[in-house]
């Protein structure tokens, strides 16, 4: 047994060379692909920030923040957001009117009414209901729902952000309820069988004990239905409008970030002109926006959630 | 109160055969008025499956009473249908009668909510909710209208729980900073507040350490002055230390049923001595 | 009017009788009242989707006054049970044209390309000839008018008494077979789905072929190859993010990244790179879940066999895994097809008369189509976008079909 060179024979229990090799390149393949969202994330940044601070050293940051007109294609332009995220706003807050209470009391609802076989029934549909393309809930808007309000409304116009906050409350729902509902049925069953136990009424559970225990993670689906909504792109586009307006009126045509983006980029301002860059301004804005969001509701889950042990 | 020691016990010899259609073997019967509650013939059914069998037993006024047998013996659905928790299982189906102050609660036009303000609960994992300890107690007192002093009343249950020293400094606290025993003890005094008749407590102390068993036990020794209490149980030492009247039960069924140390020295049924000195559960 | 049991000699504080019976009952109210409550936003979702569905559906018909360029005859479904010529041969028939000239029209290449270039034969649900005919349309018929499918059914006999000769009514379905066989056209009867239909199932298998691999490996990395470092929670966090950034910020990023920078152009590509990193989130977290679910004594068990950890995660983790994993890969392709903004971002043409022919050619995906179809602002094109979400949804609603099986099959063997 003992090799010609004289080295000692590999003991059968010892590492293998080719093995650990192939384990260590298979672990670095994986890394590679972990590493790709990381890359993704910085891209994002990166792609943002680059082009948006061209843009700044054009247009000053107290015009971009305090101008009330948006108005990148006039000979004298102008390059104030907030038209935009005022509209954005706008149709945010119509669709979390109706989106949150909705949401929440279907949430209430499967979680403490419905029996498990008609919550198993019901679930999956408002599972579908999220999974409907934007486009969709677009032309429903805009065909649908816009004739109807027009005809019960005065002065209500085409394009308006009510027809699309109110379709988009629907687009909503789904994220408030499932996020809420999970939050509820995370209430352990002891807290009920305690308050049923000193006499409690399935309401008096429901709003004094089983809400205020899950209530972070309702926060949470609130602030990720928000998020959501000032994304959303397609539903404001097609009825909400394209043309940037200051107003507090739903009934105004206007436009959001999100509509903004999208007339930018098929339009045909050459590249790397200002216009073009507002482009990437306004989806820097919006990055924001979303992140913060989104952030602020990862903390208040993790504040929360060391609730019940 | 004597300790009674469970394996030191002998079955007498002139105790009475019982066929397969049981009857209780009743030592000492509790007599209608000094009963706080009356079963009389319950039977119950999860579903299909029949859990408790023409069940009669007194719970005597301001004693402890413990229900004890093996697991699955139907102890604890007896124990919850004394308050009707057991309606919030569906599926469950009960016939019978359980008289409290002389209403029976399972009649048509009782309100359960009320039910559970006169027979309280505590559960064998301490429950209390994610508030303040005193959001805790006083939550039954809200629920049901209590227009009084509810400062006293918190107060007044905290030292009934022997809780009101540790915490009385920071009763804006959340419950769940508290420990175990002392969590149970809050459970205690919580279903104290709403100043019932009868506390049930299905298996208080199986989830905590042996210290805090022996403060909750000495505790109970001390509320049965105010309330009644009917307590379930798996640990034999624990029925023998605590409670003055036990009950026996077998597959649903009351086997026997008396004065716990009466019951413990000399079980007249078979089933009560065998489970007593550990042949079974 | 509920009984209590009697109530303890009331001490201080609590409210007795009458009053007592008062706020017990105003209790019970408040409680039925709620309950009722609370069903009214599931019926207002399900009436909200069932109104949707309902609209795209009523929205595939029209009733159509059409003055025709060919005979105005219709020919009864019997006559033809499988259309095509046999249908062309009866309207060249009822237009006259003797049998040698229609033999000829049919088996001449060079004719019947003409022939077919401005005729089609089309399946009418009802015309004023009656129900369930064939018809060979011209493309320059005129329309004299268009009535939605209800108010259509109610106005149906006034537009049949109106007709003047040449005239017929037609009650046109959108969706055919032909809508899928027809390209991109700037004429609504003309318009079909083909080259956005060509277009999503290339982006789809090129999102799938890459976000399977990259999705899986990244949740086998976190879940079975890393510790749970801060390294991890960093990488968790940063996915739980990416998840939540709005689509068309993926769209921003592949229009400077694949289109401009990598010079991919407004290329198929360029899209399928795009989407993939968008649905990149969805197959990890749900891969996460599928592979944290995993009872680690199977991976006890191949360990104690002396596997290798990739030998284990290879053989007993990601087979156990599995269907968890379809799962998220199917919602990801749910997610996939359905995005519009992302793409109109990095360059899918709103009008495509044609086939793609490469990689960096033209296209078009099917929610491009239809929201250029909305944009035509025409009544017309109102059902052609119609006729292209429904089929949108259903693919959709099959595909989360597809998910609720899964799950449930998932459900029974857990169970």
């Amino acid at each position: 047994m003992t090799p010609a060179s004289g080295r000692a024979a590999p003991h059968a229990l010892s590492r293998r060379a080719n093995r650990s090799r192939s384990e260590a390149i298979i672990g670095a393949l994986l890394f590679a692909t972990a590493a790709i969202t990381v890359v993704t994330t910085v891209a994002v940044v990166f792609v943002l920030a680059e082009e948006t601070f061209q843009f700044f050293r054009e247009v000053s940051i107290v015009e971009f923040l305090t101008e009330r007109r948006w108005t990148p294609l006039f000979a004298e332009a102008h390059y104030g957001i907030s038209p935009l995220v005022l509209g954005t706003l706008l149709v945010a807050t119509i669709a979390l009117a109706v989106g949150v209470p909705l949401g929440l009391g279907a949430a209430i609802f499967l979680s403490e009414y419905a029996s498990p076989g008609l919550r198993r029934q019901l679930v999956p549909w408002l599972e579908l209901l999220a999974g409907i393309p934007t486009v969709v809930f677009g032309y429903f808007a805009l065909l649908t729902v816009t004739p109807v309000i027009r005809a019960l409304i005065p002065g209500v116009n085409l394009f308006n952000p009510l027809s699309a906050g109110l379709v988009m409350g629907f687009m909503i729902l789904p994220t408030v309820s499932s996020v809420s509902l999970d939050s509820m049925q995370a209430v352990p069953r002891s807290l009920r069988e305690a308050a049923y136990g000193l006499g409690a009424s399935r309401f008096e559970v429901v709003t004094r004990v089983i809400v205020p225990a899950a209530l972070s993670g309702i926060i949470a689906a609130v602030l990720l239905a928000l998020s959501r909504a000032v994304g959303e792109t397609m539903i404001v586009t097609l009825a909400a409008g394209q043309r940037p307006a200051f107003t507090f009126d739903p009934r105004e045509t206007i436009a959001t970030m999100t509509a903004f983006i999208v007339q930018a980029a098929t339009g045909d301002q050459p590249q790397g002109s200002l216009s073009a860059r507002a482009l990437y301004a306004v989806g820097a804005t919006l990055f924001t926006i979303t992140l913060s969001v989104n952030l602020i509701a990862q903390a208040v889950v993790r504040r929360f959630s060391e609730q019940y042990e | 109160m004597t300790t009674v020691d469970p394996t030191r016990t002998r079955a007498r010899e002139d105790a009475p055969r019982v066929g397969t259609d049981h009857e209780t073997v009743r030592t000492d019967p509790v007599d209608a008025d000094g009963a706080v509650v009356d079963v009389q013939g319950l039977d119950l059914w999860y579903g299909a499956a029949q859990a408790l069998y023409d069940v009669s037993l007194r719970i005597p006024r301001n004693q402890v009473t413990a229900l004890m047998g093996a697991s699955g013996c139907g102890k604890s659905t007896l124990l919850r249908a004394l308050n009707r928790m057991n309606d919030l299982i569906p599926g469950v189906r009960t016939e019978g009668s359980v008289h409290y102050d002389g209403v029976d609660l399972y009649g048509a036009d009782i309100d359960v909510v009320e039910v559970r303000r006169h027979v309280g609960m505590v559960f064998q994992k301490p429950n209390p909710f994610p508030k303040s300890i005193y959001e805790n107690v006083a939550f039954g007192p809200r629920l049901h209208g209590f227009k009084g002093d509810l400062d006293e009343l918190v107060e007044r249950s905290l030292r009934n729980a022997a809780l009101w020293d540790e915490v009385k400094d920071k009763l804006k606290q959340s419950g769940l900073s508290l420990s175990g025993g002392q969590q149970q003890r809050l459970c205690i005094a919580r279903a104290m507040a709403t100043e019932p008749k009868v506390i049930l407590m299905d298996e208080p102390t199986s989830a905590l350490d042996p210290i805090a068993t022996d403060r909750i036990e000495e505790l109970i020794q001390n509320i049965k002055q105010e309330f009644s209490v009917v307590i379930v149980t798996h640990n034999l030492q624990q029925a023998g230390r605590v409670s003055d009247r036990a009950a026996f039960m077998h597959l649903g069924r009351l086997i026997e049923e008396g004065p716990t140390d009466k019951m413990f020295t000399a079980p007249r049924h078979e089933m009560t001595e065998r489970y007593l000195t550990g042949r079974f559960g | 009017m509920s009984a209590a049991p009697q109530a303890p000699e009331a001490r201080g504080g609590w409210t007795v009788g009458e009053e007592a019976k008062r706020g017990r009952a105003r209790r019970r109210h408040v409680g039925r009242a709620f309950a009722a409550i609370t069903i009214v936003p599931v019926v207002l979702a399900v009436a909200f989707l069932a109104t949707l569905l309902g609209g795209i559906v009523t929205d595939l018909f029209s009733w159509q006054v059409v003055a025709s360029r060919n005979s105005a005859e219709s020919f009864a479904w019997r006559q033809a049970p499988f259309g095509g010529d046999a249908v062309v041969r009866l309207e060249l028939a009822a237009q006259g044209v003797d049998a040698a000239e229609i033999e000829s029209t049919l088996d001449d290449p060079e004719q019947r390309r003409r022939f077919f270039a401005r005729n089609r034969v089309e399946f009418m649900l009802y015309t004023d000839q009656g129900p369930f005919r064939w018809v060979v349309t011209n493309m320059r018929d005129r329309s004299i008018e268009l009535v939605d499918l209800i108010p259509g059914f109610a106005q149906r006999s006034d537009l049949e008494a109106a007709l003047e000769p040449g005239q017929r009514l037609l009650l046109n379905p959108w969706l055919d077979g032909g809508f899928f066989q027809r390209v991109a056209s700037r004429n609504a009867v003309s318009a079909g789905l083909k080259t956005a239909l060509v277009g999503t199932l290339i982006v789809i298998l090129g999102v799938v072929a890459l976000a399977i691999p990259i999705g899986v490996g990244t949740a086998v990395y976190l879940e079975e190859y890393v510790a749970k470092t801060r390294l991890a929670r960093l990488l968790e966090v940063n996915i739980a993010n990416l998840a939540g950034v709005p689509s068309i910020v993926y769209g921003i990023l592949g229009l400077s990244v694949f289109v401009r920078l990598m010079q991919f152009g407004p290329s198929l590509l360029a899209a399928i790179f795009t989407l993939t990193l968008l649905v990149l989130p969805v197959v990890v977290i749900a891969g996460r879940e599928a592979i944290k679910s995993v009872p680690s004594s199977l991976r006890e068990a191949s360990y104690g066999l002396g596997a290798t950890r990739w030998q284990t995660v290879w053989r007993v983790v990601l087979p156990s895994a599995a269907p968890g994993i379809a799962t998220g890969v199917v919602l990801a392709v749910a997610r996939a097809i359905g995005e519009t903004a992302p793409l109109l971002l990095v360059g899918a043409a709103a009008f495509v008369p044609y086939m793609p022919e490469g990689p960096f050619s033209p296209y078009t995906v099917i929610p491009v189509q239809i929201y250029s179809w909305i944009s035509e602002n025409s009544a017309e094109f109102r059902h052609v976008a119609a006729a292209g979400i429904a089929t949108l949804v259903s693919v959709v609603g099959a595909l989360y079909g597809v998910v609720f099986v899964i799950r449930r099959r998932l459900e029974r063997t857990r169970a």
